[in-house]
């Protein structure tokens, strides 16, 4: 009998294209055209532009915020109720019993069930990201050409106009800005393994989809009342809160870790290192949860 | 397999709990069952509803991990992932996810066993034809009927061609046409050498295909042997006779009270319903012919 390895990329790419054929078959994409909808509207917020190149750069802001925010609630929403539905419905359809049955070893099972919500989610989001890069794009455009009409009015030297315009793009459709958008699917990479892991202990959607949130909430705020706990430590307030912060810290993923739009919003440039570095604690912490996934799977009974 | 012949199945003194809701009290749904099914064989057992029969099966295939005792699989440990590579099985009220059709599933699950290619789709025209499933192939399996699922599985089942099957209840929510054709196909795979391990509460259909039969009580194995040796009833004979008057049957008689027997019962024999039914739907399929 030939041995079974442990990780096969085969099995885990066949179960992961099922899970992402059987999430498109349940018409999930469909929350797309809400997305459109955001940002076409986001577009029609505050339209005067009055000259200022402050104003222009602030119009812009608004707009990636509003771009920012509809991707990440959306990513995370895909992500968090993908994962938090497939392995009950597998688990109360029995169809788990007879996928465990082949030859497919459980930790290969729950990796291919994450990646294909992985890659459900980056197709939403390469398709959220091209039409909010489109449309930044023609705002992005349209304001240059305003401003260079309004400069040449005012006799500006065709230097000055291309400066303003530089400024402008720097706003609009960048390189950085593409990092931000790697970083709204990191996190929602980690909302799923998180996903995964509860779903692998809890006996019911609604309960996963709670105790995520949750998880989630905690992995966003913590950093804040880390350093908040500190400050009241070094101003004399030592406080047993700190401490706990510290507990969470090694439970909980540090979402700030990864929040790289905040500075992407602000037209910061984003650094190839930095890039790597998120990369890295984003692909680090699903495999974590992952592995942790695997232990509580691994001798559950079905 | 190389060696002496190993067994298909080992099940050793298989004890499953389950916690109970009860106090802290363990349920216990198998009972130091202890099985031995040899390749080649067909095993069928039998017992009533919650007897514990499908908690044994999913033992045997590491879906549940024995609270004591020892499954295995020609030779190898049933919670070892290796253990599942020659076992095929049909889970009771099988279900698969209802966005694929017959086909995609069929390539799934073979997929998941290593197979790929022409092989592959080579394998699942066959089965699809031995189940007869062609008409509705391209067809998701949403609007199929318990009967067609349970083909589906049965396909699904044996995908990788395994050397042994495990069918839990592989008739229940068939018509008896469907479970004719599913008996039909475990005396075929007999012939092929596969082994095959079934249960049932349908004391009828175990009797027809079974070489072995162990009866399952409550979680406790408490009879086990071959077909013949449990259901003959060594001082009785049976004769079955066509075409025979009323004198020749006195006769008959005459000489086997000479003998020192007594014939205990005599008349037309009753078929039973099952074949009745299997009759006319047979007649019936040949008139729409
Ligand atoms: N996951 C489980 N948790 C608790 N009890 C279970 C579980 N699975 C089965 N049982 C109990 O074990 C007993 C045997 O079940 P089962 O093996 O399915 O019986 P059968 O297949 O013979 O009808 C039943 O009384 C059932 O209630
Ligand atoms: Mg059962």
């Amino acid at each position: 009998m030939s041995k079974i390895g442990f990780i096969s990329a085969t099995r885990i790419s066949v179960i992961a294209g099922h899970t992402f054929t059987q999430l498109v078959r349940m018409k999930v994409f469909y929350f797309l055209v809400v997305f459109a909808v955001i940002v076409l509207a986001s577009q029609f917020v505050d339209m005067s532009t009055l000259g200022a190149v402050k104003a222009v750069e602030q119009n812009l802001r608004v707009m990636k915020g509003a771009g920012f925010f509809a991707m990440n609630m959306f990513s995370v929403i895909l992500a968090l109720s993908a994962t938090a539905l497939l392995l009950p419905k597998d688990i109360e359809d029995r169809t788990l019993y007879t996928i465990l049955c082949k030859p497919v070893p459980r930790l290969d099972y729950l990796i291919g069930k994450l990646l294909g919500v992985v890659a459900l989610v980056t197709v939403g989001l390469l398709v959220m990201d091209g039409l909010f890069c489109l449309i930044l794009n023609i705002r992005v455009e349209a304001m240059v050409a305003e401003q260079a009409d309004l400069l040449t009015r005012m006799g500006r030297s065709a230097e000055v106009i291309e400066s303003h315009a530089a400024a402008i793009r720097e706003q609009g459709v960048t390189w950085s800005l593409q990092a931000g958008v790697i970083a709204v699917l990191l996190k929602a990479i980690v909302v799923a393994s998180i996903a995964l892991l509860v779903s692998t202990f809890s006996t019911s959607t609604i309960f996963t989809i709670i105790i995520t949130v949750v998880v989630v909430l905690i992995g966003l705020i913590q950093a804040e009342a880390r350093d908040y706990f500190l400050q009241q430590q070094s101003l004399g307030m030592s406080s047993p809160m700190l401490e706990m912060t510290r507990w969470i810290s090694l439970l909980f993923p540090d979402f700030k870790l990864l929040g790289i739009e905040d500075g992407v919003i602000n037209g910061e440039r984003v650094s190839w290192s930095l890039l790597g570095r998120v990369s890295l604690a984003g692909v680090l912490y699903a495999a974590i949860y992952t592995v942790l996934s695997w232990f509580v799977f691994r001798r559950k009974e079905l | 397999m190389a060696g002496k012949e190993v067994a298909a199945v080992e099940i050793v003194d298989l004890v499953k709990e389950y916690p109970s809701s009860f106090r802290r009290k363990m349920y216990r749904a198998v009972d130091e069952v202890s099985l031995r099914i040899e390749q080649g064989e067909v095993y069928g057992l039998i017992g009533p509803n919650g007897s514990g029969k499908s908690t044994t099966m999913k033992a045997l295939l590491g879906l549940v991990a024995p609270t004591s005792g020892l499954c295995k699989v020609f030779g190898c440990d049933s919670m070892k992932v290796d253990a599942r590579q020659h076992v095929g099985f049909l889970p009771e009220n099988p279900y698969f996810y209802k966005h694929q059709t017959a086909e995609e599933t069929l390539k799934f699950y073979g997929r998941l066993c290593g197979m790929r290619g022409k092989q592959l789709a080579m394998r699942i025209d066959a089965l699809i034809e031995l189940v007869s499933l062609q008409d509705a192939r391209k067809r998701r399996l949403g609007g199929y009927s318990k009967g067609m699922l349970q083909r589906v599985g049965l396909a699904q089942a044996m995908i990788q061609e395994p050397q042994l099957l495990v069918l839990d209840e592989p008739t229940a929510g068939v018509d008896p046409v469907g479970s004719r054709q599913i008996r039909n196909l475990i005396f075929q795979l007999k012939e092929q050498g596969v082994t095959v391990f079934l249960c049932s509460h349908l004391l009828e259909q175990v009797q027809e295909v079974c070489d072995t039969v162990g009866i399952i009580f409550n979680g406790k194995m408490v009879q086990q042997g071959s077909l013949s040796e449990l259901t003959s009833v060594d001082s009785h004979t049976e004769i079955l006779v066509e075409d025979m008057d009323e004198a020749t049957l006195a006769k008959v008689r005459e000489v086997i009270e000479q003998g020192g027997g007594e014939l205990l019962a005599s008349g037309a024999p009753r078929r039973s319903l099952e074949n009745l039914f299997i009759e006319i739907a047979n007649q019936c399929g040949e008139e729409a012919r």
